[in-house]
């Protein structure tokens, strides 16, 4: 049986240098070492693709299966040190023991009301400060498994529609460069796939068709869509 | 019977790859584009505004909303030279103006019709390839299901999208077996797959608890 370690016939010719052996045989290497890796990466975000492209899977279910939890709780007065919008949302929530990535959701206007929202995987917490009685309303929101996987695929801390969000959560920074690192990942897995398949002379036209094929398609949609409407 | 089986699933792994991976690109690119709001210029920037008047409005434009709302301004939309999908349409209703939104990728639209004048203002942006990508990696996405979808290629894309993601899920599992196969090369991927998922699965605890 063939296998996918096997030096290919490029690579057994007499001119074939040896360095282009080696990187043929770590290329291939690589590959599946990456792919490895990056499993279950790739299968969280490809579920979680499907499902947050079909909203209305009953199965996925999560925010109307959420379990909610409503508290007053009071805080001791902010002082003058906290400073601006960040800062104090930031001590509200040290003082309510939260931690997550803030989400700016309302314009202040009320310099004693001051609401906002955290969000971690798996929970979402709505705080409604009141800084004149230094009283704070909380709901606190649970979601399931899939509302955590979904959760997931997006939190990034920024949003593309929305300038006031910004990472604010050291562990918001460290999921954000994680994606990168998927991103970056599956990248090379697909340059190092052309590499290998266009090492195989008898599969170049029906893999050139295949790829044309994908190309076209995707090129429709990327670039061909702008032109033609 | 399984060399044949071999060969079968490592043809179908190379070519399903190969047509599927333009698409899998314009999804991992477009994760740097969104995780960092970072939307390099590759073409042009251009933002151009044009004014149209006379539009035949439906009479009961005023008493619709959600999907019914955009079904009734596609033919408007369709008359002022303004294709793709429509987004979320405000009503402002002191004003009698309608805001809509309409998505090509890599060109956003935002048009504006008086409804007692029955004129509109469109606005449009070149958003480029960066934009056109960051789009497509979030259509439809989960949020108004009822209003999305409205546009033909979007759906289409859709299918697209739902086929690449099934795709990955062959693809890697294939390529589980392939390297399975490999008897020298088992060790090593099995301490990869376990630090892989080690990486995942902790990330999620400490994101999550």
């Amino acid at each position: 049986m063939c296998s996918a370690t096997e030096p290919t016939a490029a690579a057994n010719s007499p001119a074939a240098s040896r360095l282009r052996v080696r990187l043929e045989r770590w290329n291939r290497k690589l590959h599946y070492y990456a792919g490895l890796f990056l499993l279950f990466f790739l299968w969280l975000f490809a579920v979680t693709g499907l499902v947050l492209n079909h909203p209305t899977w009953s199965f996925a279910e999560s925010w109307s299966k959420r379990t909610d939890t409503n508290s007053e709780r009071a805080i001791t007065a902010l002082g003058p040190e906290v400073k601006g919008d960040l800062g104090q949302a930031r001590e509200i929530m040290k003082q309510l023991g939260i931690e997550g990535e803030i989400l700016w959701t309302t314009i202040r206007t009320d310099a004693n009301q001051f609401d906002f929202q955290v969000r971690r995987p798996g929970h979402y917490y709505f705080i409604k400060a009141d800084l004149a009685r230094n009283h704070v309303t909380l709901r606190h929101s649970e979601v399931n498994l899939w509302g955590v996987m979904k959760v997931l695929h997006v939190f990034s801390g920024v949003s593309i529609d929305d300038p006031r969000q910004s990472r604010d959560w050291a562990l918001t920074m460290v999921w954000a460069y994680s994606m990168d690192a998927v991103a970056a990942g599956l990248i090379f897995m697909v340059l190092s796939s052309l590499y290998m398949w266009w090492e195989l002379p008898q599969k170049r036209v029906p893999g050139a068709v295949a790829l044309g094929l994908g190309s076209l398609i995707c090129g429709l949609f990327v670039v061909g869509l702008r032109w033609l409407f | 019977m399984r060399g044949r089986f071999y060969r079968l699933i490592r043809d179908l792994h190379l070519y399903l790859g190969l047509f599927s991976s333009p698409f899998v690109l314009v999804f991992a690119i477009s994760v740097f584009f969104l995780v960092h709001t970072w939307l390099p210029k590759f073409g042009s920037d251009a933002s151009t505004t044009r004014v149209v008047s006379g539009l035949l409005l439906p009479a009961n434009l005023q008493t619709l909303s959600g999907r019914p709302l955009i079904d009734a301004l596609k033919p408007v939309l369709e008359k002022a030279e303004v294709p793709g999908e429509v987004g979320f349409v405000q009503h402002l209703v002191k004003e009698e103006k309608l805001i809509i939104p309409v998505t090509v990728p890599g060109r956003e639209t935002i048009v504006t019709i008086n409804i007692a004048s029955r004129g509109a203002t469109i606005v449009t942006r070149e958003t480029g390839l960066a934009g056109a990508m960051a789009t497509l990696h979030r259509s439809p996405g989960e949020h108004a299901p009822a209003i999305r979808m409205n546009w033909f290629y979007l759906k289409a894309w859709r299918w697209l999208a739902d086929t690449t993601a099934y795709l990955i899920l062959f693809i890697s599992v294939s390529g589980i077996y392939l390297w399975y196969v490999l008897r020298a090369e088992r060790r090593v991927g099995f301490v990869l797959l376990f630090a892989g998922a080690l990486s995942l699965f902790g990330l999620a605890y400490v994101l999550s608890h």
